[in-house]
């Protein structure tokens, strides 16, 4: 227990400041927890490694959870994996349950949070281990399983597929890159647009383009009023909110932990898949998921514990094999590296105290994170309140200057949004299905980095068959949600086409009195 | 919308003191060189070893001219377009090899360096660039690896195409067509990306041999040969004379004398005759060619005088990078005469 003397009354400041800062850039549409590890780094060369750390996890976990204010309220994801969360927050702000919402994301996040810090410091080892039995091929089977969640996700399964498949499409765009192992050659273009579009489309930009702008632009359609919907947001008293939501939950929350962290800690699958794969699960495996996409608490359960357990997971390789889970951690590993520590396998048994100060690190900064949002929220939710013609202008403004800075000032990227917030309107207008698209855009380069690699490595088709058990595991995990989403989509005609027939016999049976 | 008077006043005081602040600062230094610097870098990966060169490096030169400059990782293609627009000295680059062996691969994006930039000073060397096999792999030596290529037997290597990953396999194969000519083919390369990626298929099993580093890879060589993560260095492609230069501790655990048994004389890679190969991975500036001479210049001179001090080439050491300060118009010689004999070897294996 050497490392308590580490823990001074500056650490606690500088993992609770992190998470407060973090919570800021997650919150703001174009900043990403990556975007504020990377700007504090070398503030570790002063801070030294323990103090360094404790601020950098602060804004990794508040970054993260920072996401979810501009998901829930604006329909705009703040980071990547909190497109799920826009699902059923969104609708729920529109109802005027926004700070409910608020208050079931935050205690979600929570949980997940500790639920990965548990994980993590009891099964790190062994759990990377487990992760290098997955190979190019089990990694394009998970990736292929939340990409098979599309249609289910879709009042049409036909719509849905068709959407994703758009979506797939568009990450393709762009070079087969030399970092993936690929031969650097452009595709899906014409040669004037390489000098934009080598490397595609930038994936910030598209979501916040595609949520963002075009939900600002369908606002703007209708016109703006001065009524809004604040006259029936509840607030006060927890704007609706109380513990029960989360009776019968408990395995939606645990899962979705357990599958956030799971996901975390494959590197190169990314957080969207986490939360995309805990949403799904739970519309697959819960008795009532009907409700899912138009405002569920459950939604938001599972989308925001998957995200927050991140944390956990991606830390697991990082520590374990000196290998960043996902993009944060990624830059995370330089405050090692500036420090000339190394980081590898032997890396936890070889600095036992730096691995308690990171856990530490890593609780307070989930309960700071908890306390911080959960307090605040009542004051965070009346955003929605500001009148429309002040609010949408400062969001644009706040889009277009994420978006700028977001690959460190190119401006191709605004136009990006711009191009996808028209594109997500146009979309909607002709009834295709934004959530699919996106989806697939974000899991598409990925899908085809693994599928080409399989092949390369393998050289046979089979191979995605035959690889190992958990190949075995994942197609039958894959051919459920495909069952799954076929039942549920001839249910869904069935229950249209009864409710077509009930309709038109009483319209006859009116017109029968009538005459 | 209103604000308290209190707050607005607070408001323009701070606003006033951060633009007095900023302009002091501003016109703190007295050479060509001036306000912000932004130095962008090759890779987009803060940990890993430009970043970590970079900051030691820029740091150093900051606190020198009294300047503000930042180090941002934002990968190669980035970097270069970055300094394409900036002919003001205000963005600066650092990157390593890969900035000339890209082209001579012909890596979309990369144009010769010494045509399209003005190459400024070297920094320091990387000597970590390591070839690594499973710890039961039969091959117990490069040797080993060159012998079986020869004998027909399909050895496969996993590097990231088209750089410094790459020139150590194109040696090696150049090597095995001097010493079995026509049996080069059987050296495999599997392209993959990260690192991470290349640690995977020496644990899968789909690669004999693997392109690494000493800093990522040291840990892996010291785990139990029943551990499915162990491996074993058989390569190191830096020259004897630079790991001499390593702290006697090495890195880790494995001692400088541990790693001089991967170097030559102990390892060699025959490039025909007597010549045989090595390569150090060198750091170092590149500037907008209209960029004024005279920034080069007081870049060259600061950094002779940091180099002179000595501190900074402690830091480096302790980094496990060897530092090798050459002034721009030395660096820019030395590097063009580097490329011109890496050049030869990816011709020959064409």
């Amino acid at each position: 227990m050497e490392f308590l003397s580490l823990l001074d009354i500056t650490f606690f400041l500088l993992a609770g400041f992190g998470a407060l800062i973090g919570i800021i850039f997650g919150a703001i549409p174009g900043m990403t927890a990556t975007m504020a590890v990377a700007v504090c780094l070398p503030l570790t060369y002063a801070l030294g490694l323990h103090h360094g750390l404790a601020l950098l996890l602060g804004l990794y976990v508040g970054g993260i959870s920072g996401g979810m204010v501009p998901a829930v309220l604006l329909n705009i994801p703040g980071t990547p994996s909190s497109i799920t969360t826009t699902f059923d927050g969104y609708p729920m702000a529109r109802k005027g349950e926004g700070e409910k919402a608020l208050r079931v994301s935050v205690i979600a996040s929570v949980v997940g949070g500790l639920i990965s810090a548990a994980v993590l410091f009891l099964f790190a080892p062994m759990l990377a281990d487990f992760s290098i039995k997955f190979s190019y091929v089990e990694k394009f089977l998970i990736i292929l399983l939340a990409l098979s969640v599309i249609a289910s996700l879709s009042s049409s399964m036909l719509v849905g597929i068709f959407s994703g498949v758009i979506g797939i499409w568009l990450s393709l765009i762009g070079d087969y890159s030399i970092s993936d192992g690929g031969n650097g050659k452009t595709r899906l273009m014409f040669d004037f647009m390489e000098p934009y579009l080598f490397e595609g489309f930038s994936l910030l930009p598209v979501l916040i383009g595609i949520f963002g702008i075009s939900t600002i632009l369908l606002e703007a359609e209708k016109g703006v009023k001065s009524d809004l919907s604040n006259e029936r947001i509840k607030f006060g008293k927890g704007g609706g909110f109380s513990l029960s939501i989360f009776k019968g939950r408990l395995t939606n929350l645990v899962r979705s932990s357990f599958i956030g962290t799971f996901v975390g800690m494959l590197p190169g699958v990314g957080g969207s898949a986490a939360s995309v794969l805990a949403y799904t699960q739970e519309k697959n495996l819960s008795r009532d998921s009907s409700e899912m996409g138009k405002g569920a608490p459950q939604g938001l359960v599972a989308s925001e514990s998957a995200n927050n357990a991140l944390t956990g997971g991606a830390l697991i390789p990082l520590l374990s094999l000196g290998i960043p889970g996902d993009s944060t951690t990624a830059v995370l590993i330089g405050a090692f590296t500036l420090q000339g520590i190394q980081v590898g396998p032997l890396f936890i048994p070889e600095n036992s105290e730096t691995w308690y100060i990171m856990m530490t690190a890593l609780v307070f900064a989930n309960i700071v994170m908890f306390f911080l949002m959960f307090y605040a929220i009542k004051h965070i939710a009346k955003v929605v309140m500001v009148p429309k013609h002040i609010l949408y202008p400062i969001i644009v403004m706040m889009c277009v200057v994420g978006a700028y800075a977001i690959n460190y000032g190119i401006m191709f990227d605004v136009w990006t949004l711009l191009i996808f917030g028209i594109l997500g309107y146009l979309i909607q207008k002709i009834g295709l299905e934004v959530a699919p698209l996106i989806i697939g855009f974000i899991l598409g380069s990925q899908a085809e980095v693994y599928f080409v690699k399989s092949l390369e490595s393998f050289g046979t088709l089979s191979i995605f068959f035959t690889k190992s058990p958990i190949a075995i595991v994942l197609w039958l995990l894959i051919l459920a949600s495909v069952v799954f989403s076929i039942v549920m989509g001839l249910k869904s005609r069935a229950r249209h086409s009864q409710e077509f027939t009930t309709d038109r016999s009483a319209s006859r049976l009116d017109k029968k009195e009538l005459s | 919308m209103k604000f308290p008077k209190t707050i607005v006043g607070l408001g323009s005081a701070a606003m006033m003191m951060s633009v007095a602040f900023g302009a002091g600062v501003a016109q703190a230094a007295d050479g060509p060189l001036r306000g912000n610097v932004r130095v962008v870098i090759g890779s987009t990966s803060t940990g890993g070893d430009t970043y970590q060169n970079s900051s030691i490096v820029v740091d150093q030169l900051a606190e020198h001219l009294d300047l503000n400059m930042k180090v941002d990782a934002v990968g190669a293609s980035a970097a270069f377009r970055a300094l394409d627009r900036d002919s003001r000295g205000n963005t600066l680059m650092i990157f390593h090899d890969q900035s000339y062996l890209g082209y001579l691969y012909g890596v979309q994006g990369y144009d010769n360096i010494f045509e399209k930039y003005t190459v400024g000073p070297t920094v320091a060397i990387n000597p970590g660039n390591a070839y690594l096999v499973p710890k039961d792999s039969p091959y117990e030596t490069l040797d080993d690896i060159i012998a079986a290529a020869g004998d027909g037997e399909t050895v496969r290597v996993a590097i990231q195409p088209g750089g410094v990953s790459e020139i150590g396999f194109s040696a090696l194969k150049n090597a095995i067509s001097i010493e079995h000519p026509g049996m080069e083919d059987n050296l495999v390369a599997v392209n993959t990306g990260s690192q991470s990626d290349k640690n995977q298929q020496l644990f899968d099993g789909q690669a004999d041999v693997i392109n690494g580093t000493v800093q990522a890879n040291e840990q892996y060589t010291r785990l139990s040969e029943d551990d499915q993560k162990a491996m074993r260095f058989v390569w190191l492609t830096a020259r004897q004379g630079t790991i001499q230069q390593a702290p006697e501790n090495g890195l880790g655990q494995t001692s400088r004398e541990q790693l001089l048994e991967f170097v030559e004389p102990n390892v060699t890679v025959t490039m025909g005759g007597d010549e045989t190969f090595t390569f150090d991975k060198e750091f170092f500036f590149l500037y907008n060619k209209d960029m004024d001479p005279a920034i080069v210049e007081q870049i060259d001179e600061a950094l002779t005088e940091i180099y002179a001090e000595g501190e900074i080439q402690e830091i480096q050491k302790n980094s496990f990078f060897i530092p090798n300060f050459k002034p721009s118009e030395q660096a820019s010689e030395y590097l063009y005469d580097k490329m011109s004999r890496y050049e030869g070897i990816i011709e020959n294996i064409k």
